[in-house]
């Protein structure tokens, strides 16, 4: 049998091609099957690095320098875990939520291939290899945002260019640290790498590519049409998941390459932009998805708020914790804001009155999804601010502990806008609202997992332990 | 200065100023031809590099499929113009200058000898199965690379055939393509000639891949070539959405043969030396034909059901 890292890998790509061959929505039992054989393959990963520590899987058994190493330790782990976790729920909602063949048709195997992508990310212990992985998750990625179709199209069309630009930024960081080194596995780079002028160019460089690509303030613009006007299971995995692979890259150089970690401030403060400008406009977004996607600008700011902490241990576990509970939070908005969407046939804040009453499952999922979001105790988004705001304190930061603050000020406000008009009386005449069941509690699995995240934190933090020095 | 490194600096500057020109031109057109000169010229200068590999896929996909599919798309878009005349925006070159001054600097600070693993290949060659060490590289050292590599072509294709429109379900509504397609004795006969030729020469590189510079890439573009020249003179191709067998058959292929190992009781995709070049050259001939494949229904997408 494979190793379970492979079929982690390889499993949604092979079922990629067989959704591709069988059409339409027949995708979906290939789809069931790649998030079961996805959970399984990670849980089995996850016994062989608690019992030996971490995995080292060389391709093709030659081995790092000359062939491709895969490594897997407690910081891939909890990422595998967030993307099996939310890939999963994310197929079982897309199982009820295409109607027609074509969309069908075109989801499945797009977001199979996606799925693959992102598990060779976080498995890969090769910089190039990283980049192969990331030209498929991000090409799969304009593929759903294309999906929605009209308004859609000019979104994807300018998430593709981004997207080109960043991955390009990022090669050529990596074509300059393999002509200095002759290596492009990252932990012989970490050995051999110093901190002269070559090097601080080659990280400037990747660092900037992966941060454009996680839509960091300035480079923002286009992530909030393009997350809100994709589909809805699209949404879900392109706010909670897509991004997270670049940040996790960029977590993983920075932890392994030292070179630029004087800088660590220049990208703090570009964090502390981001949680303030996603906030204020999710405070005005018109649309409950334009508010959820926005939302995600703010909520990637804070994992930048712990660089300039790196390396200290809570810094470490600060920024992998709030990846992890806000994907899983994140995806649970998205799948609520997507079951209103189509129930309503809009999702304009205005129309959302009585949302308790009338989608009752779904308002539940929104308000505790959204706790998690704010960082309320005992929520997995409580757990990750006080990791940072420990590291911050700790550090003698206080801007960071200020921006920490004011970010789940602003963060409580825009989640209010939602929760408050849910429960105020619906219009008078407001017809009930309707919506497949599996949709409804898709939405709130994932929402109370966002929360369980905090009550049983002490087990994937000890999994971290491995890693931070 | 030597005659060669004269003609490199001539090259150099050439490059730089097609760029500037292609990038200022004010006309769509202008600017897609001056974009296949600028990879012609390109393809040159990876010759003179001494990555003829690198060259023949720039030509043959740099230049020649991505302007036809570039002057595909223009024709696609009646009227449309580029907004004004190019002007130089201050805080963006001023941005672009620094950065390109700073990595200039990181060149210049490379070893004269760049560290590569030359060595390493060429001490393992013999296991790998082909001859070349590019070859060597591609389909085995890193084959996994490629793997994902075709994945992404694969894809490319899905999101090409799920955004164009479909089909007309009558047939009979559907335009005539070879009514469309100019006529004439002299299109006729150089089709005729030519496509059995392309096929001649991707099936020589394909060939070639294993010993010297060619390989799967080159030879899918050269067959795509062919495809495009077809569909030019009118012959119907089959619909991209009909071609997903063949489309996805080289990432499937190599997917399938990597997972095979690993149920053999070895690492992913590691192959033993005695079955390596066989299993390779199945590898690479399913390749072929999957990126000739994705590569004309790129092309034929827009047209077969327009």
């Amino acid at each position: 049998m494979p190793e379970p890292v492979v079929v982690a890998v390889t499993a949604p790509l092979a079922l990629a091609l067989a959704a591709s061959l069988l059409g339409g929505r027949r995708g979906r039992w290939p789809g069931l099957l790649a998030a079961a054989a996805v959970v399984a393959a990670v849980a089995l990963l996850t016994r062989d690095v608690v019992a030996h520590g971490p995995v080292r899987h060389q391709v093709g058994g030659w081995g790092a320098p000359l062939g491709i190493d895969l490594f897997v330790d407690g910081l891939a782990l909890l990422f595998l875990w967030l993307s099996a976790g939310v890939g999963a729920a994310a197929t079982v909602y897309a199982t009820a939520y295409f109607h027609d063949d074509e969309a069908a048709g075109a989801f499945w195997p797009a977001w199979l291939t996606l799925w693959g992508g992102l598990q060779a990310v976080f498995v890969t212990a090769d910089l190039f290899n990283a980049y192969v992985g990331l030209e498929l998750l991000g090409l799969a990625a304009v593929a759903l945002v294309a999906l929605g179709g009209g308004r859609a199209i000019g979104a994807a069309t300018r998430y593709l260019l981004v997207s080109m630009l960043g991955s390009l930024l990022y090669l050529l960081g990596v074509a300059l640290l393999y002509a200095a080194h002759g290596t492009l596995d990252l932990s012989r780079l970490a050995a051999a790498a110093g901190e002269d002028g070559l090097e601080r160019a080659a990280l400037a460089a990747m660092l900037a590519g992966l941060l454009f690509k996680t839509a960091i303030v300035p480079l923002h613009a286009w992530l909030p049409p393009a997350h809100a006007d994709a589909p809805g299971p699209a949404s879900a995995v392109l706010s909670a998941l897509v991004v997270k692979a670049t940040l996790y890259l960029a977590l993983r150089l920075w932890t392994a390459l030292p070179g630029l970690a004087t800088a660590g401030w220049l990208v703090g403060a570009l964090g502390a932009a981001a949680v303030l400008w996603g906030g204020l406009h999710a405070l005005r977004a018109p649309r409950l998805k334009l508010l959820v996607a926005y939302s995600t600008v703010g909520q990637l700011g804070y994992v930048l708020l712990a660089f300039p902490l790196l390396p200290s241990s809570a810094a470490v576990a600060g920024a992998a914790y709030q990846a992890l509970a806000h994907g899983v939070a994140k995806a649970a908005l998205f799948l609520a804001a997507s079951t209103v969407l189509r129930a309503a046939g809009g999702d304009r804040l205005d129309d959302l009155r009585g949302l308790g009453h009338r989608l009752p499952v779904t308002a539940v999922a929104f308000g505790l999804a959204g706790a998690s979001i704010v960082g309320l105790p005992p929520s997995g988004g409580f757990v990750a601010k006080w990791l940072l705001l420990t590291a911050a304190v700790r550090a003698g930061a206080w801007w960071v502990v200020l921006v920490i603050a004011l970010g789940g000020l602003l963060a409580a406000a825009y989640v209010l806008r939602v929760v408050g008009r849910s429960l105020a009386p619906a219009h008078a005449g407001a017809p009930p609202l309707k919506a497949p069941r599996r949709l409804e509690w898709t939405a709130l699995a994932l929402a109370l997992a966002s929360v369980a995240l905090g009550l049983v934190a002490a087990w994937p933090l000890a999994l971290l332990e491995g890693l931070a020095p | 200065m030597g005659e060669l490194e004269a003609l490199d600096l001539l090259l150099g500057l050439a490059l730089v100023a097609l760029a500037w020109r292609l990038l200022a031109a004010p006309d769509l057109f202008e600017g897609i031809v001056l974009f296949v000169t600028f990879g012609l010229l390109l393809s040159f200068a990876w010759v003179r590099l001494g990555a003829p590999d690198v060259a023949l896929a720039e030509a043959a996909i740099g230049a020649g499929l991505t302007g036809a599919l570039l002057l595909d798309a223009r024709g696609a878009m009646p009227g449309a113009s580029v907004e004004g005349p190019a002007r130089l925006r201050w805080p963006v070159a001023v941005l672009a200058a620094a950065t390109g001054g700073v990595l200039v600097a990181a060149v210049l600070t490379l070893p004269a000898a760049p560290a590569g693993l030359e060595g390493a290949v060429a001490a393992r060659l013999e296991e790998s199965g082909v001859a070349h060490p590019v070859t060597a590289v591609l389909l085995n050292f890193r084959g996994y690379d490629t793997l994902l590599e075709l994945g992404v072509l694969w894809l490319a294709w899905l999101a090409v055939a799920a955004a164009g429109p479909r089909p007309d379900p009558r047939p009979e509504l559907r335009p005539d393509l070879r009514a469309e397609a100019p006529t004439g004795p002299v299109l006729a006969a150089l089709v005729s000639q030519l496509v059995p030729l392309l096929i001649l020469v991707g099936a020589y590189l394909l060939w070639a891949g294993a010993h010297a510079p060619g390989g799967a890439f080159q030879a899918g573009a050269i067959l795509a070539g062919g495809g495009v020249l077809l569909r030019l003179s009118g012959v119907p191709l089959p619909e991209a959405a009909r071609a997903a067998p063949v489309v996805g058959l080289g990432f499937a292929l190599f997917l399938g043969v990597g997972l095979a190992q690993a149920a053999a009781g070895r690492r992913f995709l590691e192959l033993l030396p005695a079955q390596a070049h066989d299993l390779l050259v199945l590898v690479e001939v399913a390749a072929t034909v999957s990126i000739a494949a994705v590569l004309a229904a790129l092309f034929a997408g827009r047209r077969s059901v327009s």
